[in-house]
């Protein structure tokens, strides 16, 4: 399950802006959602394979070029979908909490 | 003083202390033998060495120019141990050993354990090292018992080679630890990876490749394994070839056997026979109760069809990249064949059958 609010959340902030991998980790660990980074590549490399992000190179200041993902139109829509989702299942809980 | 290796990763060059390396290295190998089995995982696996890259060249600009194995601690801290990655992959396989354990509960002290060539304490192939480690016997004691058993029968000679070739080498901490029994949880396979990486710091001088210097014997034996797992696989292809019409039409005729013999007894199965081959004289099988013509058919059936079987899925496999069988499955097949040899050798030799045809 919180694998896949991972990806949620992932699809959530490239929504906004293309992300590095790092700013990706940042982000995510000030939301506290994952503790460590190498959870995040396999993630990345699962929604880039189903077509959901796609990724282009840039060169850093540092000198190495980075990858930076961001959504598909595919990716878009997934993520509507997942909004869409989401919140029947936030109703779901609310009324069943409401129920005890 | 530590002895400093130069080593290219994510595409920039680093120095780096040999303890560090052997650290890096092994946790390294062990990413990658989980994210094999992933689609996508070299490239997820060069991400991630690409940010490990990445973290060093920051460190490198803060001055420091050597990464000692503090640094890659703290990487491993960072990207995560290997554990946590998997943890479904380790879940499923404490779940697996627990299975085993409740199974072989009766059976004693062995817990859950698996049968792996061991490479820690190998003399020619591990499997003596191996079996110790697996049936919690002193693996001298194994070997001493092996010699004896060869200098009296060549079986045994035979029986190690097959092994060799079969049983695979426990590679990763989580395998070793289930060669031991230990159950696969995280503190353990903290410490294999921390023993295997004490070991290594202690004997730096002799574990120059990070792997024992092994003396001429062993390298001979372990090319002409080499030599022989490859030939054997040449072999197994080409038989498969040239033998999968042969045996899809054998096949085929036992099953038509079997599909008489229930359907029109024994005098049905003896005319299709003289039908099929009038040469040989069919009618000794009239003799045979239909009980045994039928452990006789299946088994013949099985004889043939289960070589067969795995030949076409290694085909399959060598050419679509299917999932090897597992091991569990190899095992079941191979006492299923022996199984139906038994009963094939035993319904011939009770009714006289190759007395009758072939030494008169």
């Amino acid at each position: 399950m919180k694998k896949g609010i991972l990806e949620y959340c992932i699809l959530l902030l490239l929504k906004e802006e293309t992300a590095y991998a790092s700013d990706l980790i940042q982000k995510l660990q000030e939301a506290k959602l994952i503790v460590v980074e190498g959870t995040l590549y396999p993630l990345l490399t699962r929604l880039k394979n189903s077509n959901l992000l796609e990724y282009c190179w840039k060169e850093s200041t540092l000198g190495s070029s980075r990858k930076y993902y961001k959504l598909t139109e595919k990716g878009e829509a997934f993520l509507g979908e997942l909004n869409n989702s989401w919140l029947e299942l936030c109703e779901t809980i609310e009324h069943i909490k409401k129920q005890n | 003083m530590k002895k400093t290796l130069t080593v290219n990763l994510g595409g920039s060059v680093f120095h780096i202390d040999e303890d560090a390396y052997l650290l890096l290295e092994k946790y390294l190998s062990n990413l990658r033998i989980h994210f094999e089995k992933e689609d996508g995982g070299e490239e997820t696996l060069g991400d991630m060495e690409q940010r490990i890259s990445e973290i060093f060249s920051e460190k490198n600009r803060a001055g420091f120019n050597v990464i000692t194995i503090e640094d890659v601690e703290n990487i491993i801290q960072r990207m995560g141990k290997v554990e946590d990655l998997f943890e479904n992959d380790f879940r499923t396989n404490k779940k697996s050993s627990r299975e085993e354990r409740s199974q072989s509960s009766h059976g004693g002290e062995r817990i859950g354990r698996k049968f792996f060539r061991n490479p820690d304490d190998k003399m020619l192939g591990g499997v003596c090292g191996g079996l110790a480690a697996f049936m919690g016997w002193d693996p001298t004691a194994v070997r001493l018992l092996t010699f004896l058993l060869a200098c009296f029968g060549g079986v045994v000679v035979f029986i190690y080679l097959v092994l060799w070739l079969i049983v695979p080498l426990a590679q990763t901490a989580a395998e070793r630890l289930q060669m031991c029994g230990e159950s696969v949880t995280i503190e353990n396979i903290g410490k294999t990876v921390t023993d295997g990486f004490e070991r290594f710091s202690h004997q730096v001088n002799e574990y120059v490749n990070s792997d024992k210097p092994r003396t001429m014997l062993q390298k001979f034996a372990d090319i002409i394994v080499g030599i022989l797992g490859a030939l054997l696989k040449v072999a197994a292809v080409f038989l498969g070839i040239i033998l999968l019409p042969a045996l899809v039409g054998i096949l085929l005729a036992f099953v038509c056997v079997v599909i008489g013999l229930i359907f029109g007894g024994v005098g049905g199965i003896v005319s299709f026979l003289g039908w099929l081959l009038p040469s040989m004289d069919w009618n000794i099988i009239s003799s045979v109760s239909p009980f045994e013509m039928s452990i006789g058919g299946i088994s013949l059936i099985m004889l043939f069809a289960i070589p067969l079987l795995t030949m076409i899925y290694g085909l399959l496999c060598g050419i679509f990249k299917y999932k090897p069988l597992a091991n569990e499955l190899k095992w079941l097949l191979v006492i299923l064949w022996l199984m139906a040899f038994v009963c094939i050798i035993y319904c011939s030799v009770s009714h006289g059958w190759w007395r009758h045809h072939w030494m008169i």
